[in-house]
């Protein structure tokens, strides 16, 4: 009897041995678990049995046998204690399920989890001996089952680790391709190619603003109907990235198009853009992470994008003032390279351009060899516009000077076709004379320029007949010329409004009167100089102010 | 720069694509290439074998999931095959294996189609 006894702890013994064995070479939980409920199982005969294991302070099922899927799925949702105190709820399921053992798994500091089996195949009770060896043999698994546990968080924390790793080297990788020099297409294919690949998407777009223009790039959603949507709502100041749950409430339409997720792109908190994905074929939602992540790249993107758009226009910029100096170039040539001599009249002239290109023109045409014309122009506006016209002007005043009609008549034609030439309200106020060599004569028209000096003996004469400014409407009443006997030591003053109304930084104008007055002051003087002297006080008065129009002046003093 | 190339060759109604190196933001417009070319030519039974590929980025798989829907659409299917352990482990991380066929081999591959 006594030696039947030994047998039997001999035989327990080995069972255990070989039990602590092999659930020892083993970290794979589903392996140990499994290994443990046979072995409970067959010592004691029993036709079924549970593992159910304490995971966040819940005991979840890990393995079972012998017992309907449905009555796992009823296991109940209970809250355990430390030491696994079962639970009324759980004693009730026990029993509906026949599980009439059950015990802990209670490793040196704390409950693991519980196993549950079911009657004994030869309908025996467990008896003390029995529970005592179940405890035993839990008691030798804890430990295994807590590695595995172990394991099984470590393996989870080293995936969520690779995936951020992965992560970073995606905005590594594109930070790198994302250069300056990067076309743009180039840019917004790599962003959506990572976009997808990352998160599994087949619904996408990406927009981008231009002003009140949305570009939208890539689309693989209906363009129309998310355009149409979108503008339902104030898109541009969309400055947070909004989630699925977000869109369902407050953007019912997107969200009925299937976009879980809207993300601007931004630079400096400005919102350039917006990146749209639909849902992931894996049905996952998007994690904050993931909503930071997309976050990122955009920025990255839209960064280089904009880059290269400022890039661009800078280059183009350039091209531009290049284009403005070769055109400056031109039309300096247009004004007289030389003034002719005459034995009655010392002429001098100047033209400084505000812009690169402007509106203001001066011409001194020889007719023949005593009769010369003196014209000076402020065509309205400034820069190339305001160029091409004086260009046009000027090439006709060449041609009309050959054709010997009266400068009245000939005022009327350039009139005509400059009014024809025009049709953005633009004009020309014009004046210009014939000054006889011989007879000292001068015969003027003016079409609505500032009347020039004419300065005779300390007084000013105004030179204002002629008509209404070029440009503006055919002409309907002839212009009147008249004709001056001038006589030596007179001053004509032609000017520009540059002159007139030059600036200082106090926004006063130089004025008529000022010029008027400085006009008499310096009438002695030979034409250059008079020419100097006024340039110069107008810069003086201006003292470093923008000059902000041409400033043209012409003088003639007769000899 | 990191190097990366491909080779294409027909077998029956199927074609592989051979990838070699790294496939990466870089170097994925490639591999769009060769996807356009065989879309155009109506060759929509692919396997691509990863068996040389060093790595993949997350732009290389977007070319994947660029062009699947279409290639599924007209009867066609991407199958994958001989990845090393360091890129199946970025498909896994990402949730392709849901999407796409793995197998071990081109030819196991290869034979999914004519089956």
């Amino acid at each position: 009897m006594l030696d039947n006894e030994n047998l039997k702890v001999k035989r327990n013994l080995t069972a255990l041995v070989e039990f602590s064995r092999v659930i020892n070479s083993s970290l794979d939980l589903n392996f140990i678990l499994n290994n443990v409920l046979l072995t409970c199982l067959g010592k004691f005969l029993a036709t079924k049995g549970l593992v159910a294991l304490k995971i966040n302070n819940q005991l979840v099922v890990k393995a079972y046998k012998g017992i309907a899927q449905e009555s796992i799925i009823q296991f109940p949702e209970i809250e355990v204690t430390e030491n696994c105190n079962l639970s009324e709820k759980l004693n009730d399921y026990l029993i509906l399920n026949n599980l009439i053992a059950s015990e802990k798994i209670s490793s040196s500091n704390e409950c693991v989890g519980i196993v549950c089996l079911g009657e004994k195949l030869n309908k025996q009770t467990y008896i003390k001996d029995d529970l005592d060896f179940l405890k035993t043999i839990l008691n030798i698994a804890a430990s295994a089952i807590q590695n595995s546990l172990i394991v099984e968080e470590l393996k989870l924390v080293n995936r969520e680790l690779d995936s951020r790793i992965q992560r970073l080297s995606s905005l590594f990788e594109l930070s790198k391709e994302f250069g300056l020099f990067s076309e743009s297409t180039k840019v917004t294919r790599l962003l959506i190619f990572s976009l997808i690949g990352q998160f599994l998407v087949q619904k996408y777009a990406l927009l981008r603003f231009e002003g009140n223009d949305i570009e939208v790039i890539e689309p693989k959603i209906p363009v129309e109907e998310l355009l149409s949507n979108i503008r339902k709502y104030n898109y541009y100041k969309i400055d947070t990235s909004i989630n699925k749950h977000q869109i369902e409430s407050h953007y019912p339409e997107l969200f009925s198009m299937g976009i879980e997720v809207i993300v601007p792109m931004q630079i400096q908190g400005k919102t350039k853009g917006l990146i749209i994905l639909g849902k992931r074929i894996n049905n996952s939602e998007y994690t904050n992470a993931d909503i930071e992540f997309i976050f990122s790249v955009g920025s990255l993107a839209i960064i280089s994008l904009e880059n290269r758009r400022l890039f661009l226009e800078a280059l183009e910029k350039q091209k531009l003032e290049e284009e403005l100096d070769l055109a400056r170039e031109i039309q300096r040539n247009l004004l007289p390279q030389k003034i002719p001599d005459y034995k009655s009249f010392d002429i001098s002239a100047v033209n400084i351009s505000s812009k690169q290109v402007g509106g203001d023109y001066y011409d001194i045409i020889e007719l023949d060899k005593d009769d010369c014309v003196v014209a000076i122009a402020d065509v309205s506006g400034k820069g190339v516009p305001a160029s091409l016209l004086m260009a046009n002007m000027q090439a006709f005043l060449q041609v009309i000077c050959r054709q010997n009609t009266p400068l009245d008549e000939a005022t009327g034609l350039i009139n005509d076709l400059i009014s024809s030439n025009t049709s953005d309200g633009r004009f020309i106020t014009f004046f210009w004379g014939i000054l006889n060599d011989i007879t000292k004569t001068f015969n003027y028209v003016n079409a609505g320029h500032n009347p020039p000096l004419l300065i005779r003996n300390g007084t000013i004469t105004k030179l204002e007949i002629g008509g209404m400014i070029l440009g503006v409407m055919k002409t309907m009443i002839p212009y009147k010329s008249e004709s001056i006997q001038l006589q030596t030591d007179d001053v004509l003053v032609m000017f520009t409004d540059g002159i007139s109304e030059a600036m200082n930084r106090r926004g006063e104008e130089y004025s008529d009167e000022r010029l008027e007055k400085l006009s008499l002051e310096v009438v002695n003087e030979n034409a250059d100089s008079i020419l100097k002297k006024i340039q110069c006080e107008v810069q003086n008065f201006t003292d470093g102010a923008n000059q902000s129009d041409d400033i043209t002046l012409v003088i003639v003093k007769v000899k | 720069m990191a190097d990366f190339n491909t080779s294409i060759k027909d077998q029956g109604a199927v074609s592989i694509i051979n990838l070699k190196g790294y496939l990466d933001a870089h170097t994925a417009p490639i591999l769009e290439n060769n996807f356009v070319d065989l879309i155009d030519k109506n060759r929509f039974n692919i396997v691509v074998d990863f068996k040389e590929l060093a790595y993949i980025s997350s732009a290389g798989l977007g070319v994947f999931m660029a062009y699947i829907e279409k290639i599924r659409e007209s009867k066609g299917d991407i199958k994958l095959s001989g990845m090393t352990e360091k890129v199946f482990n970025i498909f896994d991380l990402l949730g392709f294996p849901l999407l796409y066929e793995i197998f071990k081999s081109e030819d196991e591959a290869v034979k999914k189609f004519i089956e």
